[in-house]
C-alpha cells in the first residue's frame, strides 16, 4: 500500500485542529477560511481525480461528525469539490496548477462550489432571494479561503506530499 | 460480462465513484436524526474534543481560568437574577401586585469552557468540555455573563456541541421585554431577527429581547439582544425585526449551562423544536 494513501489521513488531524481552534480567531464576520478544501484540492490536483473526490468526501464527512454540521452535508459539498479540482489534475498539468498563482484560481472554484451546494442544504428557506443568499454565502467565504490558499504557493514545500 | 463491466468501470470510473458518493452522502443527510447515527457521533465529536481542548488552551493564552470561572459564575448568576428581577417588575407593574411568583433565582449553572468553534455563515456550532458527566441534556440552554448563546445539541461523556445562535436549524421562542410581545426568532444565514411580526406590534429600535416562557426549550427569561433594525417584508403585511445578540459567539470563551430541560409533555404539545 503506498504512503501517498495515508497523507491525506495524517494531515486532516493538524489542518482540522487549525480549522476549529485558531481560524475563528482571523473570521470576518464569521466568514472564515476552509483549510479542509485548500487541502482537498490540493491533494486532488497532486493525485488525481478520483483520489480527490474520495479525499473530499473523507474530509466531509469527518469534519460533519466532529463539527456537529449536518452530516451528509460537508461531504457532499467537498466530494464534488474534489472532483471538480480534480479536472485540474494530470502529468502535464499538475506543475502548471499546483506550484503557480493557477492554484488559487482552482481553489476558488472549488471553494464556490463547496459553498453553494453547503448552502443549499443549510439554508433551503423560499423566503429569502436564493440566488442572493447563495451569492453572499458562497461567495465571500470562498475569496478569503482563496487568498488563504496563496499561502501554498508561497511556501516553499514543494513535493512534500508526493 | 465482466468485460464490460471492466470496459465501463475503465471509461467512467471517475464518475461512477462521484455518483456513489454522492449518493452516500445523501443517504446520510436523511438519516441525521437516526439513533444510532447520534452515537456514532457523540462519540467522534467527544474522541476529538478531548484533543481540541489541549490545543485550543495553547492558543488561548489570555483567559486567567481559574479566577474568570469564578468571576464570570458570578456574573452569569447576577445576570439571571437581574433578568429575574426585571421580569417580576414589570409584571408586578401590570398585575398590580395581585399575582404572586415563585422564587426561582437560584437557577442551576455548570461551568463550561468552549473547546472549538465551527464557524460558517449557516452553521454555526460550539464544542464545550462538559458532558453527560456533568448531568447536560440536549435541550438545555448555553449562557455566558451577556446573554444566551446557544442551546445543547448533542452530548458524549465529557463534552457537548451547542448551535448557536446564529445557526439557521435554530429557532427560539423570544418576546420584547417592554410590551410582552412573541415572536420566533431565527438566524437566516445572513441577520438573526424576529419574523413574521404583525406591523400593528409595537416594536421598537432598542427594545430589550428575552427568552419567552412560552418557549418550548428556555422557559426563563434571559438576555437575547436588542432590536437594531425594523424591516418591513415583502408583503408589506408584516415586519422583520432585525436583533443585535448580546453575546457573540466570536468573543466568548466561557460558557454556563442552565441545568433546566423544559417539561416533555409541553414540548410535544409546542411545535419549536430544537432537532431538525
Amino acid at each position: 500500500m503506498k504512503l501517498k494513501y495515508f497523507i491525506p489521513l495524517i494531515v486532516f488531524i493538524p489542518v482540522v485542529l487549525i480549522q476549529l481552534t485558531v481560524i475563528p480567531f482571523i473570521s470576518i464576520q464569521e466568514i472564515v477560511p476552509n483549510l479542509l478544501l485548500i487541502a482537498v484540492v490540493y491533494f486532488s490536483i497532486s493525485n488525481g481525480q478520483i483520489f480527490g473526490t474520495v479525499t473530499g468526501a473523507s474530509y466531509g464527512l469527518l469534519f460533519d461528525l466532529i463539527s456537529g454540521n449536518l452530516l451528509g452535508s460537508n461531504m457532499l459539498s467537498k466530494t464534488i469539490a474534489g472532483f471538480i479540482a480534480g479536472y485540474f489534475s494530470g502529468e502535464t498539468r499538475r506543475d502548471k496548477y499546483l506550484y503557480t498563482y493557477s492554484f488559487t484560481l482552482v481553489v476558488f472554484i472549488s471553494a464556490l462550489v463547496d459553498a453553494m451546494i453547503f448552502s443549499f442544504f443549510s439554508v433551503i428557506d423560499f423566503n429569502t432571494n436564493f440566488l442572493q443568499a447563495l451569492f453572499n454565502h458562497a461567495l465571500l467565504p470562498s475569496i478569503y479561503t482563496t487568498i488563504v490558499s496563496i499561502l501554498v504557493v508561497v511556501v516553499p514545500y514543494k513535493r512534500a506530499f508526493n | 460480462m465482466f468485460k464490460l463491466f471492466s470496459n465501463v468501470w475503465n471509461q467512467f470510473k471517475e464518475y461512477l465513484v462521484l455518483i456513489s458518493l454522492v449518493i452516500i452522502s445523501l443517504s446520510l443527510l436523511t438519516q441525521n436524526n437516526n439513533s444510532q447515527v447520534q452515537k456514532v457521533r457523540a462519540l467522534a465529536f467527544g474522541s476529538f474534543a478531548a484533543v481540541t481542548s489541549v490545543f485550543y488552551d495553547v492558543f488561548n493564552i489570555t483567559q486567567l481560568k481559574n479566577e474568570n470561572v469564578v468571576l464570570r459564575r458570578l456574573n452569569a448568576e447576577m445576570m439571571m437574577q437581574l433578568s429575574m428581577l426585571r421580569e417580576q417588575g414589570i409584571l408586578n407593574r401590570e398585575l398590580k401586585g395581585m399575582l404572586g411568583f415563585k422564587d426561582s433565582s437560584s437557577l442551576p449553572l455548570t461551568p463550561a469552557t468552549i473547546v472549538s468553534k465551527s464557524l460558517s455563515i449557516t452553521q454555526n456550532t460550539i464544542t464545550i468540555n462538559a458532558g453527560k458527566t456533568e448531568g447536560l441534556k440536549p435541550g438545555m440552554p448555553v449562557i455566558s455573563y451577556r446573554g444566551l448563546v446557544g442551546i445543547i445539541q448533542s452530548c458524549s461523556e465529557n463534552f457537548s456541541i451547542a448551535r448557536t445562535l446564529k445557526n439557521v436549524d435554530l429557532k427560539l421562542t423570544v418576546k420584547n421585554e417592554k410590551n410582552r410581545l412573541n415572536g420566533i426568532l431565527k438566524w437566516d444565514g445572513e441577520k438573526l431577527m424576529i419574523v413574521d411580526v404583525p406591523r400593528t406590534y409595537d416594536f421598537d429600535v432598542g427594545d430589550r429581547i428575552i427568552t419567552s416562557e412560552i418557549s418550548s426549550i428556555i422557559p426563563v427569561p434571559i438576555p437575547v439582544g436588542i432590536v437594531s433594525k425594523i424591516e418591513d417584508d415583502k408583503t408589506g403585511l408584516l415586519n422583520l425585526i432585525h436583533i443585535k445578540p448580546f453575546e457573540e459567539v466570536l468573543s466568548v470563551e466561557n460558557v454556563f449551562i442552565l441545568m433546566i430541560v423544559e417539561n416533555a409533555e409541553k414540548n410535544n404539545l409546542e411545535l419549536n423544536f430544537y432537532n431538525r
